[in-house]
């Protein structure tokens, strides 16, 4: 069986053939996209709700390190301003990191429904992905208004295009090894539906250790060393060392390539253990 | 060429056997033991292109489970299948473009979107060309009457109006194949008659071969021509469901309301089931007697004030194969 890659299978065909195909087997994934986009759009209460709250742990980080800045002026070299930054990126990237469209495994394996999409010609994992695509979209439109009110409590420092080019493609990676921890996180259902304690497990523990709240170099000693060579730095504070200059354009190189590290294991992991949920779906029947 | 085949299909579930109590989850997680469920056990039937075949049995039959196989999301323990020339499982999305399921208790359109778009996503799915999805989607408008419906998300559908949307839904690619998994369950009258007007129709006009699962045999009886039987994952019959009432049904029950009462009543030819003097209810062979004879010897002694003729139903002719196992009953030539 082959569940995971076979829309990427495009060998042996000429390049006009190839872009026709290519159309055809990406349009239900474009509509799966579409479709997360309007019916996220639908919550318009969460929306806004959403927003409000991002401002204001925004004007609530800007007080607390004001307030430990004026005890210790610039740990680690980092001024007030860059960890101002660094903050208020953070918690936009968030409002895109947070979706998860792989929930849905959790969810559909619950229902029982799962059944029913594998009865369908797709990839099952990439219609999880666009679902996800289409969310983030909506969520990527409203880092506009979260960005400008954010703008009349803080100032943000806007660095050179050339490092936000590099932002921009180490968020991109950081956003699909995201992907991966969240698809095998819930992936876990196929085994057990009682998945809510690991859940809610990792996703603190990622939260403290993926640079989100604190910036890994905080960490003291051995533990610094190890935060950084987790995988969770790659998602959020690889991004945003490169944004704040902590990780200048000397050391992107080697910083793509520890996150494309983690972006191709996670995804074979994925593929793995995808295979298996779904063998066992066919087996056992749900 | 059958377009669907199965040979000795069997499939036997394997589940850990359940542990009570503390850390029961984990141990049960951890358990090497396991309790076996033999669902269906040595299924052969063979489908020409075009059939509509009612696929019948009690509650925990092995329906569904042969359903899920041939569908493919279901791998058999053993035993052969082919679906228009490929094995379902094996090759899931082949198999996918060329049938369209529905199951009554489980929805495949997408609950927080109007109905409609659910229509279009499956277009993409299954890369429907816009021309053929217009003309299958306002013939099924029309046929399902879901114009007043077809903004409202699935979430806010009665269970009539979703059921019509997952006919639409299964429908919309002109699959060459429809598995229907008791499609009628819960749906009142008006909308069980919609429904099977829509089947009736879907196979008359497009030749598309159907497999329908149902407990209601008033949906066989106004659909099928051909049924198949099992129970306890075997099939105990597959045949003509005409041939069916002939073998079991041959017997006809005459129902005679009299004017004045009658204390023994005696027709030639027919045996007293049951009287209580004002009526009595006489059996006999359809097959050796004629009614309308033994009406005319009935009227000949009595004074009738009304005669019904009574007709054996599926149901109980199935009961009756249940109980005491399908033993082909010699047919009286007529
Ligand atoms: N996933 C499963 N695991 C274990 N047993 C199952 C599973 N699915 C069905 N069964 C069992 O297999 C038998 C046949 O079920 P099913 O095919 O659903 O029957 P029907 O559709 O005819 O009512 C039942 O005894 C049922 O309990
Ligand atoms: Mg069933």
């Amino acid at each position: 069986m082959h569940l995971w890659p076979a829309f990427l299978r495009l060998d042996g065909m000429d390049g006009s053939m190839k872009a026709g195909v290519m159309r055809m087997r990406f349009a239900p994934y474009v509509e799966f996209a579409k479709k997360a986009f309007a019916r996220e759009a639908t919550y318009r209460m969460e929306v806004a709700t959403e927003v409000g709250s991002l401002v204001l742990r925004v004007y609530l980080l800007r007080s607390l390190w004001t307030a430990l800045y004026a005890q210790n002026a610039a740990p680690m070299n980092l001024p007030l301003h860059s960890m101002i930054t660094y903050a208020t990126v953070a918690l936009l990237m968030s409002l895109i990191l947070e979706v998860d469209g792989t929930r849905l495994i959790r969810e559909k394996l619950r229902e029982g429904s799962i059944a029913t999409d594998l009865m369908k010609p797709i990839s099952v994992p990439f219609y999880f992905f666009s679902d996800g695509i289409g969310q983030t979209g909506l969520h990527a439109v409203l880092v506009i208004p979260s960005l400008l009110f954010s703008l009349l409590l803080v100032h943000i420092d806007v660095p050179s295009p050339a490092v936000l080019g590099a932002f921009a493609l180490s968020f991109a990676l950081g956003y699909c090894v995201n992907f991966f921890i969240n698809f095998l996180m819930n992936s876990i259902a196929f085994w057990t539906l009682e998945t809510f304690a690991i859940q809610l497990i990792v996703r603190w523990v990622s939260d403290l250790l993926s640079g989100q709240i604190i910036p890994l170099m905080f960490f003291p000693g051995v533990l610094g060393r190890l935060v950084v060579a987790l995988p969770f730095a790659a998602v959020y504070s690889t991004p945003l060392l490169i944004y704040v200059g902590v990780i200048p354009p000397s050391g992107w190189a080697s910083a793509f390539a520890v996150q494309i590290a983690w972006l191709v294991s996670f995804a074979a992991l994925s593929s793995l253990v995808w295979r298996a949920g779904a063998r066992r779906v066919v087996i056992q029947g749900g | 060429m059958p377009i669907i085949r199965t040979r000795d299909l069997r499939k036997v579930f394997r589940s850990p056997r359940r542990v009570p109590g503390a850390f029961g989850a984990l141990r049960t997680l951890l358990s090497r033991e396991y309790e076996e469920k033999i669902a269906v056990d040595g299924v052969t039937m063979s489908l020409e292109a075009g059939e509509l075949v009612g696929y019948i049995g009690p509650n925990g039959a092995g329906k569904s489970t042969t359903i899920k196989m041939l569908t493919g999301i279901l791998v058999p323990t053993s035993g052969e299948i082919e679906v228009a020339g490929v094995v379902p499982h094996e090759a899931r999305t082949e198999n996918a473009r060329n049938i369209g399921v529905v199951f009554g208790q489980r929805s495949q359109l997408y609950w927080d979107l109007p109905l409609v778009e659910s229509f279009e996503l499956l277009r993409a799915i299954y890369g429907i060309p816009q021309a053929q999805y217009r003309r299958n989607l306002d013939a099924f408008i029309e046929l399902l009457q879901m114009d007043e419906f077809l903004r409202t998300p699935v979430r806010q559908l009665s269970l009539g109006q979703r059921m019509r949307g997952d006919f639409a839904a299964a429908m919309l690619h002109d699959p060459k194949i429809v598995y229907l998994d008791e499609p009628t369950i819960g749906l009142d009258v008006v909308a069980k008659e919609a429904i099977r007007e829509f089947i009736a129709r879907i196979n008359a006009e497009r030749g598309t071969t159907i497999i329908l699962t149902t407990h209601d045999l008033a949906d066989v009886e106004r659909l099928c021509s051909r049924i198949v039987l099992i129970d306890h994952g075997h099939v105990v019959f597959d045949g003509d469901v005409e041939r069916l009432k002939n073998a079991y049904g041959k017997f006809r029950t005459l129902v005679l309301a009299f004017d004045e009462p009658v204390a023994h009543p005696v027709l030639d030819g027919a045996e007293l089931e049951e009287a209580d003097g004002a009526t009595a209810r006489f059996r006999f062979d359809r097959n050796r007697e004629r009614a309308d004879l033994l009406i005319r010897q009935a009227s000949e002694r009595y004074r009738l004030s009304d005669v019904t003729l009574e007709e054996p139903d599926l149901e109980s002719i199935i009961r009756r194969i249940y109980v005491e196992g399908y033993a082909q009953p010699e047919e009286t030539p007529r």
